[in-house]
């Protein structure tokens, strides 16, 4: 029982750091997933007097990543109708080059300003229309969801990593003891931790098996059968296998601290 | 023969040499030879013993102890040493959570030795302690004596060059005291090991021939 309950003490803090992780990774690729649409569905509106090359535009700002000509004829078809001949060879003459403009990256809006001012310092562009306000109501939404999970994240880590320093205690006054008189008798570090390092390193197998059996439940029976259309749609995002080689890297880097520390705090030290 | 220790001009100090406890001692103890450190209490026999292996770097002076000088020793060496040294205690220091025999052989784990071999030899020493049926016990379950004879089993379990001894009977009823000093003298009389011994008194029944310093105002003189 003693045995069960020592144990549970450092793999349920574990846990919660895992899980904090695993929440991190899957909340990095949903929001690069959601990064990537709000980009692909959003372009800006360039009018210039001369016509400009994509080279151009991206010597003015890195940011752009395609522009899009709007084709003079098209636009001609759409307010010259009803029009004389001779009046729509003059409104083509007089008639601008429009360009739709997409992103290289999602940018947040001081970006996009900076993006509009430099368009706008460019003598062949006559007006940039960015449609700023539905971009920067949807990145002030997504920035907050952003926030506040990450603010989760850190304090479920926080809280978690008390829990480990606490069990960090019980393993110090357990096995203290044995790892001193070990060291008079001129043992080396590793044999001194060995015991403590089996039962860490077991713990963190145990707890990283728990955090990815968890995942892939979500991902195979949840998800999938959620009938949500998010969930079902992104469901590959929920967990990937390296996710795993993550969790147990992470898990072992924690352990491996937590042993050192209490096998340095429980050194034989000079009166 | 060889010094298995010497000091010279040793000064041993706590607080980063403020406190002051053995000051600018001069002695050296032979291979085979048995010692006995007495004082009185408070007056560094502990200290002194401490510094032996290690535990206590010397403040000023050198140490040399199987001729590795304590006063710069890396880490590695000082482990090394260890391991040719058995050391008793007077509150035994036996690891509760292991059997007898397991405690027995703790320098051969150290040493890397086979688990038939710790087995082999933890029979062995246990029989010369005269703790056989004890070899699957927990220290816990023996009395002081009995955890003294299993701590001086250990320190004889690698047939050490040197064993340090700190009040290796301060906690025992004269029987068991006179059991301890036999197993001592037998240590350096047939296995020619050196044995340094803190005590408070000299036990009146000892049949060998010994060396006795005495600490007094931070001096370690030798009484003749």
């Amino acid at each position: 029982m003693k045995f069960i309950k020592d144990h549970i003490m450092f793999i349920l803090p574990l846990v919660a750091i895992l899980l904090g992780i695993e929440f991190f990774l899957v909340f990095d690729r949903m929001t690069a997933s959601y990064e990537q649409r709000l980009r692909e569905g959003y372009s800006m509106l360039v009018v210039s007097n001369e016509p400009i090359s994509l080279q151009e535009l991206q010597s003015i700002n890195k940011n752009i990543g395609q522009s899009i000509k709007i084709e003079r004829d098209e636009i001609l078809k759409e307010i010259s109708l009803g029009q004389k001949q001779e009046d729509i060879k003059e409104i083509l003459n007089v008639l601008p080059n429009f360009y739709t403009i997409k992103l290289a990256k999602y940018l947040d809006t001081s970006s996009l300003d900076e993006l509009q001012k430099d368009l706008m310092a460019n003598k062949k562009i006559k007006r940039v229309e960015t449609f700023g306000n539905s971009y920067s109501s949807n990145y002030k939404l997504f920035s907050f969801i952003k926030f506040i999970l990450k603010v989760f994240i850190v304090f479920m880590s926080v809280v978690s990593l008390f829990l480990v320093i606490k069990q960090m205690e019980v393993w110090g006054y357990v096995h203290k003891e044995r790892m001193q008189v070990m060291e008079i008798f001129g043992a080396p570090i590793m044999l001194r931790s060995g015991v403590l390092f089996k039962v860490a390193i077991a713990d963190a197998l145990i707890a990283t098996s728990i955090i990815v059996s968890l995942f892939l439940y979500f991902r195979y029976q949840i998800a999938e059968i959620s009938g949500v259309d998010v969930l079902m749609n992104n469901s590959q995002l929920l967990f990937q296998p390296n996710d795993a080689v993550t969790l147990l890297l992470c898990a072992i880097i924690i352990v491996v601290i937590s042993v050192y520390m209490v096998v340095f705090s429980s050194r034989e030290k000079e009166a | 023969m060889a010094n298995v220790i010497k000091a010279t001009d040793l000064t041993l100090a706590y607080n980063r040499g403020k406190n002051e406890i053995i000051k600018n001692a001069n002695f050296s103890v032979k291979k085979g030879e048995f010692v006995f450190i007495t004082g009185p209490s408070g007056s560094g026999k502990s200290t002194l013993l401490k510094s032996f292996y290690g535990h206590l770097k010397p403040a000023g002076g050198s140490l040399m102890v199987g001729g590795l000088d304590l006063t710069e020793v890396s880490t590695s060496k000082l482990q090394e040493l260890r391991t040719h040294i058995g050391i008793v205690f007077q509150d035994y220091k036996l690891i509760n959570e292991w059997t007898v025999a397991k405690n027995v052989v703790l320098p051969l784990m150290i040493a890397g030795y086979s688990l038939d071999v710790q087995h082999t030899q933890a029979q062995r020493l246990l029989r010369h302690v005269k703790l056989t049926e004890y070899a699957n016990k927990h220290p816990f379950e023996l009395s002081g004596g009995e955890q003294q004879r299993v701590g001086i089993a250990r320190a004889l379990a690698k047939n050490p060059m040197l064993i340090l001894a700190d009040e290796p009977t301060g906690n025992l009823d004269e029987y068991s005291s006179n059991v301890i000093w036999d197993l001592m003298e037998n240590a350096c009389g047939q296995l020619e090991t050196t044995v340094v011994v803190v005590t408070h008194r000299i036990p009146t029944i000892f049949s060998l021939p010994y060396r006795h310093f005495i600490i007094e105002n931070k001096g370690v003189y030798e009484v003749h």
